[in-house]
């Protein structure tokens, strides 16, 4: 049960920020709050969350 | 292309050797044919060959051409590239004039509508429709205009840069359509004056004439129809309006049973309804709002300028009888001793309702007359034709000073009464023959109840579609924007000194046209107040069920009937609706009948761009115009029609057949007359309609029992060498509106071809529309059954389209494995379903099993669940935008802080221990990840939000963490599920707030309960899951996925979906598609014949063995595949059940609703079964101790209530002030609230303690 809480400890390392993908160029952002939310490769305002890194378990039915 | 194009001319050519030279030749297109021709026999020679194959290709042509929403979108066409530049041009519109500078002016050269861009940071950007559904945006091109003005005392023309500067190639690239109407439409202008929102697929939208592959690199699906908006992010369709057409004489029925004639004329100026009325004394009366009381019509034709009563009579009366009926309308005028125009006028002028005098008598100079404009605008909320702006009164404007009552009335009969029939320079003529036509047709009513008209007829419908709604809107919000530019102009102009000078053109504010027509969209309230006009739900979010529900809602036509009157009339099938309109498609319930859908090739039509070269055309057909023939003649000696073109009259015509053929001739060929203008003859008058709206549809034209369309022409259309639109211009196929249809005789199918027959029917299943075209062997259905499975179409889950995991829409249903059926239709190929399907082909037994399936319940097979029938994917989209407030703060989302080491206090480490349970999808960012489980109450997104959203704050402060109070946004969803974070966005919207947007994915298998329907209306839900080793199967080992009750069939005679079994077998073991087109297909007979040959019986049955006993079945059991769709309505969405929870505040009764975790109710006939069975204890319990129960203190004195002393521990009675006989009583809280309420409201209820 303490398994998802450990993990996020160590995977969220301080200082290191989040990345954000591009939608149309694929380039990764880094993006701080207060930021505009733009890519910095095309300029394209749409960016997506990078899929997460910890370990997740799904249950297929 | 350039063979391409030569085999058109070839084929052209041969059309027209066609048409000229003996109208039954056989196309000559090899010897064979000729030597074939000759050897036949000698009187059939003329006769074409005749069976004609593969005629059904005319219709994947056509649909190539145009698409399935053309009508939408030819519709918004024409309001940009025509309509709008109308608008603008128009004379009330076209200069903004200023009452302290007569100098003063402002006049529009021309009116541009661009490409879509946004501004964003003050550079333009393009944008696609795809970006405008994430970013919230609306997808809108900005309208631009040249302007011409005076700046002091110099004019000053303002142009677009490219005109003045060559861009001349770019603007010739632009023109490589041939097409001859204008050069080129430039696409911007000088001064923006506001976005435009952008129907898609219209012509400046970027996905127009895209390739699949280029569709696809803009995140667009190829299938997708268009034909929609998209306004801030959310796609919403402008549905199609039905009315009764406009400027035409209807003959109706009174509320007395009398008829009376009445015209809605509407035009651009002004809208309004005159009737023609008859009193029970034989009266004839003309009913106008402007007129307080009911104008006798033969005053109304002496004012018009008629003054003799023979003269009256001619005009009106063709027999005796319609002379004797007018005897009663000319004593009347007689005895009221009128008997010139001028006594007429004066009469007329009485009767004008009182508020019109307010503004009879004034002093013409021009800037009164503007002030007197607007007044009369705003007294005259009520006066329908004055309503208007005042350039339609300018038109009228007497020449002198002084205007008189008479002058008033002259105007009014002139331009408001009648208005779409012109009295240019107050010739009445045209007018009072219009009148005179009008009467005649009232009479003739009178003599003959038969020729009331029926208001039902589809000839008499107009639809209204999403550019002639835009134009009202943008006509009203220009308009707007130029009162604005005026009371600017006024402002400055009226001071004597200025600082600056002024500029007109730095005046102009684009929010007026942008946010109107936004909002107007995104709310569906058209409010056009010059018309009086308020309509609500103009439009609605386009439903992305399915993509059958996407199509089925962009031919949905709604009419503008209440829903409330119980009437059929309107809601009855119309013969006249025959292959215009879909007969299975329509709702069940309130609307049923109301709101319809258009059959597959309906098209609609759009105005006439150029009415004026076919009324000269007319013309020189030989039409007499009224103004040169005399009152009499027209009725007397040879036959003479009156000629009608769009409902107002243009002439007479000596031989009205040959004015028909003569115009529908040129129609064919395409010289002059275009190709949706539809000629219709009767006995008295040629209609000959250009308007737009009328619905039609294209028919194969047939000569001397021939179609003209040959099997060289469907071979070329199936080689490609040859598209729809050369078919039309080769006058093979034309467009024939309902009207015109009533003078043709069409031939169902080629076999019935005769000498007589005008026309053939392409294919007798176009009278379908999209979704019934879905349903195989709809012909041997009950005709209920395929109305409910055009309903149940549209709520079955399937691919979406092929962008169905780029979008995020609020919430996508999704089939986990789409299947294409087995047995389709030819529409169903048309529309692609077969690409984007919308269920899964399951193995039906016909039988009964387990006592788990009656009542319409299926009974599953649980190794296809597992396998992966039924399964499907359930996306949400969840999300926040981050506002920024007026002082300059916003909101924020903050990372999670997490103490690193947790504290050895147990309390402690308990409450981090729960926060870190709802804070585990959190990254550093505050947001939740992508790919992270989300079960109930986790949180995803971590918001602050300021406390001080009004008034200015200070930096420091706002960095402050007190500064933020905590609005974190929570999942919530069914308890038993865990979802997926599929996605997480973040973009920024036109405002540039911040959004975050993440979907959430759940996949779902079937489970009991969940609802199931085959494609015949034979809905059903899950009744039992069973594993597959208690299925019965047969020798092959075949074991169903389903298992449906028998006793489906017998009340609901669905015969289609057993043919469809059979055909599904026959397809499975041939390894062929099967077609089950309406009234086509493939027939029963083969089908047998297939399954015979595959060893099977013919009749479908197969000989089974029971799972559980292992004995074979009593009985051969008919099995084999049936297209099964499931149904959005899932239990995990509806599941529901309390014992206790949230109460409401008011009257502390359980809260009511799944979504607020609500009480079930126990209701009024609940309670009345309990009464009748006596369990009155339980009624107690029920609506008392479970629900409000409330202790009040009664005094048993006074009666009132009173309340518990809790230092004194005893009930008191603040009336008496005692509390001896005060009594704790038992009562629902909503009962006290009831008392309390009463008590306020001065009514004092006692309760007698007993």
């Amino acid at each position: 049960m303490n398994g998802p809480g450990t993990a996020t400890n160590q995977v969220t390392a301080p200082g290191e920020g989040v990345f954000y993908v591009c939608g149309e160029c694929g380039w990764e952002n880094k993006i701080k709050p207060g930021d505009t939310i733009q890519c910095r490769e095309c300029g394209y305002r749409i960016l997506y969350k990078k899929r997460t890194r910890r370990v997740v378990q799904y249950e297929a039915r | 292309m350039v063979r391409k194009r030569k085999s058109v001319r070839f084929a052209q050519g041969e059309a027209e050797d066609e048409l000229q030279g003996g109208v039954g030749h056989p196309t000559a297109g090899s010897h064979d044919q000729a030597m074939e021709c000759l050897t036949r026999d000698p009187s059939k020679l003329s006769q074409p060959i005749r069976h004609l194959q593969d005629k059904y290709e005319l219709l994947p042509a056509f649909l190539r051409v145009r698409g399935l929403v053309r009508q939408h979108i030819d519709s918004f066409n024409y309001f940009i590239q025509h309509e709008i530049r109308k608008i603008v041009k128009a004379k009330a519109n076209v200069k903004v004039t200023c009452d302290s500078d007569p100098n003063f002016y402002l006049k529009y050269l021309n009116i541009y509508v661009g490409d879509p861009v946004v501004e964003e940071d003050y550079v333009a950007t393009d944008i696609t429709p795809h970006q405008c559904r994430l970013r919230d945006m609306t997808y809108a091109a900005p309208i631009s205009v040249d302007i011409e003005y005076t700046r002091g005392e110099e004019t000053v023309v303002k142009r677009a840069a490219e005109s003045i500067g060559g861009n001349e190639p770019d603007e010739n690239m632009l023109n490589s359509g041939d097409r001859g109407v204008e050069r080129k439409e430039r696409t911007k202008g000088a001064i923006s004056i506001g976005r435009l929102p952008l129907m898609l697929g219209c012509c400046r939208c970027i996905l127009q004439d895209k390739t699949e592959e280029e569709l696809s690199e803009l995140q667009e699906c190829p299938l997708d129809p268009g034909g929609y908006f998209v306004v801030k992010g959310v796609e919403k369709v402008i549905l199609i309006q039905e009315q009764l057409s406009k400027n035409r004489v209807i003959i109706d029925l009174d509320s007395h049973g009398l008829p009376c004639a009445s015209v809605a004329s509407a035009t651009h100026e002004r809208k309004s309804k005159t009737h023609l009325i008859v009193k029970s004394d034989g009266r004839i009366l003309l009913k106008h709002n402007t007129f307080a009381e009911d104008v006798p019509i033969c005053i109304i034709f002496k004012a018009m300028g008629i003054e003799s009563e023979q003269e009256m009579l001619q005009l009106i009366c063709t027999s005796k009888e319609h002379m004797n009926l007018m005897v009663p309308s000319i004593r009347e005028c007689m005895e009221v001793g009128i008997h010139v125009q001028k006594q007429a006028l004066e009469y007329c002028a009485s009767k004008f309702k009182s508020s019109r005098h307010t503004y009879t008598y004034s002093k013409g100079n021009a800037g009164r007359k503007k002030k007197k404009g607007n007044e009369k605008a705003r007294n005259n909320g009520d006066a329908n034709g004055s309503v208007g702006q005042d350039a339609g009164e300018d038109r009228y404007k007497h020449p002198f000073t002084l205007r008189t009552k008479v002058d008033e009335a002259r105007d009014v009969l002139a331009g408001v009464i009648l208005s779409h029939v012109p009295a240019p320079g107050y010739n009445f003529r045209e007018k009072a023959f219009y009148l005179s036509t009008m009467t005649r047709r009232l009479l003739e009513a009178l003599i003959d109840p038969e020729k009331v008209d029926d208001k039902d007829y589809y000839g008499n419908k107009r639809l209204e579609l999403a550019g002639q709604l835009l134009a009202l809107l943008f006509e009203d919000l220009f308009k707007r924007l130029n009162s604005d530019l005026k009371r600017q102009a006024d402002a400055v102009l009226s001071k004597a000194n200025r600082a600056t000078q002024f500029d007109i053109a730095k005046c102009f504010r684009p929010d007026t046209i942008t946010n109107g027509l936004e909002h107007a969209i995104a709310s569906g309230n058209w409010t056009v107040k010059r018309f009086r006009m308020e309509r609500k739900g103009v439009t609605q979010v386009l439903s992305r069920l399915s993509y059958v529900a996407t199509l089925g809602m962009m031919t949905r036509i709604t009419s503008q009937f209440e829903k409330t009157r119980k009437i059929s009339g309107p809601r009855a099938l119309q013969p006249s609706q025959w292959g215009m309109l879909c007969p299975c498609d329509t709702p069940e319930g309130e609307s049923c009948g109301l709101v319809k859908n258009l059959a597959i090739m309906t098209h609609v039509t759009t105005d006439d761009e150029d009415p004026g070269s076919l009324k000269q055309l007319i013309y020189s057909l030989g039409c007499e115009s009224i103004h040169l023939v005399t009152n009499s003649t027209q009725h007397e000696g040879q036959k003479r029609s009156l000629v009608y073109l769009n409902g107002s009259i243009l002439g007479v015509h000596r031989k009205p057949e040959m004015l028909a053929t003569t115009l529908r001739q040129l129609r064919r060929k395409g010289m002059g007359v275009g190709i949706y203008v539809s000629v219709q003859c009767d006995d008295s008058a040629v209609n000959i309609a250009s308007d737009g709206g009328r619905v039609c549809r294209p028919l194969i034209i047939c000569d001397r029992g021939a179609a003209r369309v040959t099997k060289e022409h469907t071979e070329m259309l199936k080689r490609n060498e040859l598209n729809f639109d050369d078919l039309l211009t080769m006058g093979l196929v034309e467009y024939l509106d309902v009207n015109e249809e009533n003078d043709c005789l069409i031939a169902l199918r080629e076999g019935d071809l005769d000498e007589e027959t005008t026309h053939l029917e392409i294919e007798p299943f176009t009278i379908l529309g999209v979704c019934a075209g879905l349903i195989p062997y709809p012909h041997h259905n009950q005709s209920p059954r395929n109305t409910y499975q055009c309903a149940m179409g549209k709520q079955a889950m399937g691919s979406m389209a092929y962008n169905q995991h780029k979008r995020m829409d609020t919430l996508l249903y999704l089939l986990v494995y789409p299947q294409k059926p087995l047995v389709k239709t030819k529409i169903l190929d048309l529309i692609n379903f077969d690409q984007l399907g919308a269920g899964q082909n399951a193995t039906v037994a016909v039988m009964s099993y387990s006592g788990y399936d009656i009542e319409d319940a299926i009974v599953m097979n649980k190794a296809s669940l597992d396998r992966g029938f039924g399964r499907c994917v359930v996306l949400r989209k969840y999300g926040t935008t981050i506002k920024k407030y007026t002082n300059r703060t916003s909101d924020r989302i903050v990372p999670v802080h997490r103490p690193m080491d947790p504290s050895d206090d147990p309390k402690f480490v308990k409450l981090k221990k729960n926060l870190m349970r709802s804070h585990k999808l959190l990254d550093d960012d505050g947001i939740a990840a992508p790919g992270s489980k989300i079960t109930d109450g986790d949180m995803y997104i971590n918001k602050q939000t300021p406390t001080q959203i009004r008034d200015p704050v200070a930096e420091s402060i706002q960095r402050q963490n007190s500064f933020y109070k905590p609005t974190p946004q929570y999942y919530k969803g069914p308890r038993g599920e865990t979802g997926v974070v599929d996605k997480v966005l973040l973009t920024s919207n036109e405002e540039n707030h911040f959004l975050v947007k993440a979907l959430i994915r759940h996949t779902r298998r079937p489970e009991v309960g969940d609802k199931f329907s085959s494609r015949h209306g034979q809905k059903g839900v899950i009744g039992a899951i069973v594993p597959q080793e208690d299925m019965p199967f047969s020798d092959m080992g075949i074991c169903p996925d389903l298992v449906m009750n028998p006793h489906g069939f017998p009340s609901r005679m669905t015969v289609g979906k057993m043919i469809e079994l059979l055909g599904g077998k026959a397809a499975v073991f041939d390894g062929k598609l099967k077609d089950g087109t309406c009234f086509a297909g493939d027939s029963v007979e083969g089908l047998c014949k297939i399954l015979t040959e595959h060893g099977f019986s013919y009749s479908g049955k197969d000989y089974l063995t029971c799972g559980q006993s292992g004995e074979p079945l009593q009985a051969y059991i008919f099995m084999g595949p049936v297209y099964y769709q499931k149904l959005k309505h899932m239990v995990m969405d509806k599941m529901h059940a309390r014992a206790r929870g949230p109460r409401v505040v008011l009257t502390r009764q359980p809260t009511e609703g799944r979504s607020r975790d609500g009480g079930l109710r126990l209701g009024e006939m609940e309670r009345d079964c309990l009464v009748a069975h006596g369990a009155s204890r339980l009624i107690l319990e029920r609506l008392m101790y479970s629900s409000d129960q409330f202790t009040v203190h009664v005094c048993s004195k006074c009666g009132l209530l009173g309340y518990y002393d809790h230092r004194e521990e005893r009930g008191m009675c603040s009336k008496c002030g005692k509390s001896e006989q005060v009594k704790p009583v038992k009562i629902p809280y909503a009962c006290k609230l009831l008392f309390q309420e009463l008590q306020s409201m001065n009514i004092v209820p006692r309760l007698e303690l007993s």
